[in-house]
């Protein structure tokens, strides 16, 4: 296996078209900055993103994936995001089975909250960056 | 499959970041692909040409717009498909303005990224087929949430227009919060008068039917045909509404908050609504000493309002006017941080103000002691970077605009979005500055941010114009974007049907397969990603494109 240390993370993100993607547009028309690593896929609703996404995403050779809705009880299809959560957490134990719980992570940021988005994806970012060059990564 | 791709410079906000001629030749080596080019600006007319000159020429089928986000010119570019006689489905926009030129500065990863980018739509537009964009009939009706002054313009305008406006207020009496103001800057009227006119007439129209003291129950529905249940004083009422504009105002900051300033705490110490009502029965002495506060509630960081309000300057004028008119000999002091006499004449009118003898004092209040003969007013002169104290036998709080009380509520039952400081939040600060991000819900008003009484008239009539285009016609088209059942595939489990938030599968039991009620379906792909047999799809986000999607994204290039 090749080195990993010292390459730059690739991240996906399932963006909701509603809260998620609306605030990485936000995020971009305010020039804030945040790693290139990290690129979005665009789904009407975080519900419609299917475990094997993520799982495709992770076979690919993305090192994290990471669903991203809108808040609890926002949910533009009233609760698409609830099964969401279920199912992330589902996956999660599977991710857990397997050693790399954190290569999938689920949160929540609305349409206006650009800077949490920024927040979370940079952070994200930076601690794949960290464990991969230290060599904790499969 | 003849693909055309054409990167957009945007002026220098994509160009800058991203090396577009490198992107270009990157695109015009791989085998699939017929036209690479870029262009300064795609969605200029010369560019619109251009792309549609390709298209003919070249007989595309495919079309990439590697731009600013998708939501962005997404009806121009749908256009130009349609006169080129292509589906305008096969258009595919790829953001590489505010999800990659935007959000980077380094040029080599920025291009890297946008390669990577377009390249997750090239490999995605090879799966998009031509769709019909669904037609609803709409209903000519409004249903206006707040009966203030916004909602009240509106309501007039779309009545006016022929459409059938459902208003209605939670408070007893229509108006708001401009009924209770008195004198009205500029035109000096009441508040009352402007409303009652107002009111008048729209309950001389028809086609209005205004409920007071009514809240509303449930929301539910999609475009074109809102449902809601308003909870009158005489009982449940349902109706149905094309659209839907939300002007529920604003709440007065309140000034308890700031306890240091003992609002609440001292009669002496009132806001400036206060001192319009109390104007006529003031106990002060002949020489009055009166301190007027700006900014309370506003630009404060601490309490969670950094936003400016917009109006509270004008109203601190205004006190000082009022006063310097009824007590020649008095002493007012007003504490700015910044005087922002925003509307036309409203410079003039601060000069006005000062040459009646107001003085004005950069300064921050600490606080305010109360004390048998006055009030103590202790802050910093931020301008001599001094401390002082003065005497003063009255202060006036120029307070700020809360967000609306009922906003978390509203937006909930509509699914709309709050900005951080809890109004509501528009679909594009610049570009749809009256929608939100669901079709045919507008809002108008103080409730998407501080403004003026004429400001809140013309957003109210604005988002009145908007949601009447939207009306007019009677019927609308709205993306296309709905389940579809492949029938081969499906083994009638019924998972879907479980799922689905909308109900809009049903089962049918002779073939025992589901098919989806397209009127009903919201087009969230829930179906589509609990579906063990992948045998349900959403059209537009079939699991093929997002799988080609991720391919692309993280392949090496």
């Amino acid at each position: 296996m090749e080195d990993q240390a010292g390459k730059n993370p690739q991240i996906i993100g399932f963006a909701c078209s509603f809260c998620t993607f609306k605030a990485s547009e936000m995020a971009g028309s305010l020039r804030m900055k945040y790693p290139e690593g990290v690129r979005l896929i665009q789904v009407p609703c975080s519900s419609r993103v299917d475990p094997a996404f993520v799982i495709k995403s992770i076979f690919e050779g993305a090192d994290a994936v990471f669903v991203a809705g809108c808040h609890p009880g926002d949910c533009h299809f009233i609760k698409g995001n609830y099964f969401t959560r279920r199912k992330i957490a589902a996956l999660k134990e599977m991710f857990d089975a397997f050693s790399m719980k954190e290569k999938l992570r689920l949160f929540w940021v609305s349409a206006a909250e650009a800077r949490r988005f920024v927040e979370k994806v940079t952070a994200m970012h930076d601690e794949i960056k960290e464990a991969k060059d230290a060599g904790k990564t499969n | 499959m003849k693909t055309g791709i054409f990167i957009c410079h945007c002026g220098h906000n994509i160009k800058h970041t991203v090396d577009v001629k490198k992107v270009r030749d990157y695109f015009s080596k791989l085998p699939n692909v017929t036209v690479s080019m870029d262009y300064p600006f795609v969605c200029s007319e010369p560019g619109q040409d251009m792309i549609r000159e390709n298209i003919e020429k070249e007989g595309l089928d495919r079309v990439i717009i590697a731009s600013c986000t998708p939501s962005l010119h997404q009806d121009l570019f749908k256009d130009l498909l349609k006169k080129a006689e292509l589906n305008p489905f096969l258009v595919r926009r790829v953001g590489i303005r505010e999800h990659c030129s935007w959000v980077g500065d380094d040029l080599e990863k920025n291009t890297e990224k946008a390669i990577r980018l377009i390249r997750a739509g090239l490999y995605s537009a090879a799966h998009h087929v031509p769709l019909e964009e669904k037609r609803v009939d709409v209903t000519k009706s409004a249903l206006v949430i707040g009966g203030g002054v916004s909602g009240l313009s509106a309501a007039l305008f779309l009545s006016k227009m022929g459409m059938y406006v459902y208003l209605v207020e939670k408070e007893e009496r229509l108006g708001g919060h401009v009924r209770t103001l008195k004198d009205i800057w500029p035109i000096r009227q009441d508040g009352e008068d402007v409303i009652s006119q107002m009111e008048a007439e729209l309950r001389a129209r028809e086609n209005v039917e205004v409920f007071t003291s009514t809240a509303i129950g449930s929301f539910e529905g999609s475009f074109g045909n809102y449902e809601a249940v308003l909870d009158t004083p005489t009982g449940e009422r349902k109706i149905t509404a094309g659209g839907v504009i939300v002007a529920i105002g604003f709440s007065p900051f309140d000034a308890r908050m700031k306890p240091e300033l003992c609002y609440g705490r001292d009669e002496r110490v009132m806001t400036t609504i206060d001192f319009e009502s109390r104007a006529g029965s003031l106990a002060v002495p002949d020489k009055p000493r009166i301190a007027i506060l700006h900014c309370v509630g506003s630009r404060d960081e601490q309490i969670g309002k950094p936003y400016c309000s917009r109006v509270c300057c004008i109203n601190a004028l205004r006190v000082g006017n009022a006063i310097k008119d009824k007590y020649k000999d008095s002493y007012v002091e007003s504490f700015y941080m910044d005087v922002r006499a925003h509307p036309r004449g409203g410079e003039e009118f601060f000069e006005d103000t000062q040459e009646k003898g107001v003085l004005f004092t950069r300064g921050n209040i600490a606080e305010i002691i109360p004390g048998p003969d006055g009030l103590l007013v202790r802050g910093e002169d931020t301008l001599l970077a001094e401390p002082f104290e003065r005497e003063f036998d009255l202060a006036v709080l120029s307070i700020g605009m809360s967000p609306p009380v009922d906003s978390t509520l509203i937006a909930s039952l509509l699914k709309i979005t709050l900005d951080k400081d809890k109004f509501f939040l528009e679909a594009h600060i610049k570009l749809r500055p009256f929608d939100t991000a669901v079709k045919g819900i507008f809002i108008s008003g103080t409730c998407s941010g501080p403004k003026d009484m004429e400001e809140a008239i013309n957003h109210g009539r604005a988002s009145a114009v908007k949601l009447f285009g939207f009306l007019n016609l009677g019927y609308a088209f709205v993306d296309p974007f709905i389940a579809m059942v492949d029938m081969k595939r499906c083994s009638g489990c019924r998972m879907c049907e479980k799922a689905c938030v909308a109900k809009a599968i049903k089962y049918d039991e002779v073939k025992r397969i589901v098919r989806v009620e397209e009127a009903a379906c919201m087009g969230c792909g829930l179906c589509n990603s609990t579906c063990p047999s992948s045998a349900i799809g959403l059209k537009g986000y079939v699991d093929m494109m997002i799988d080609d999607e991720i391919g692309a994204l993280v392949e090496a290039i």
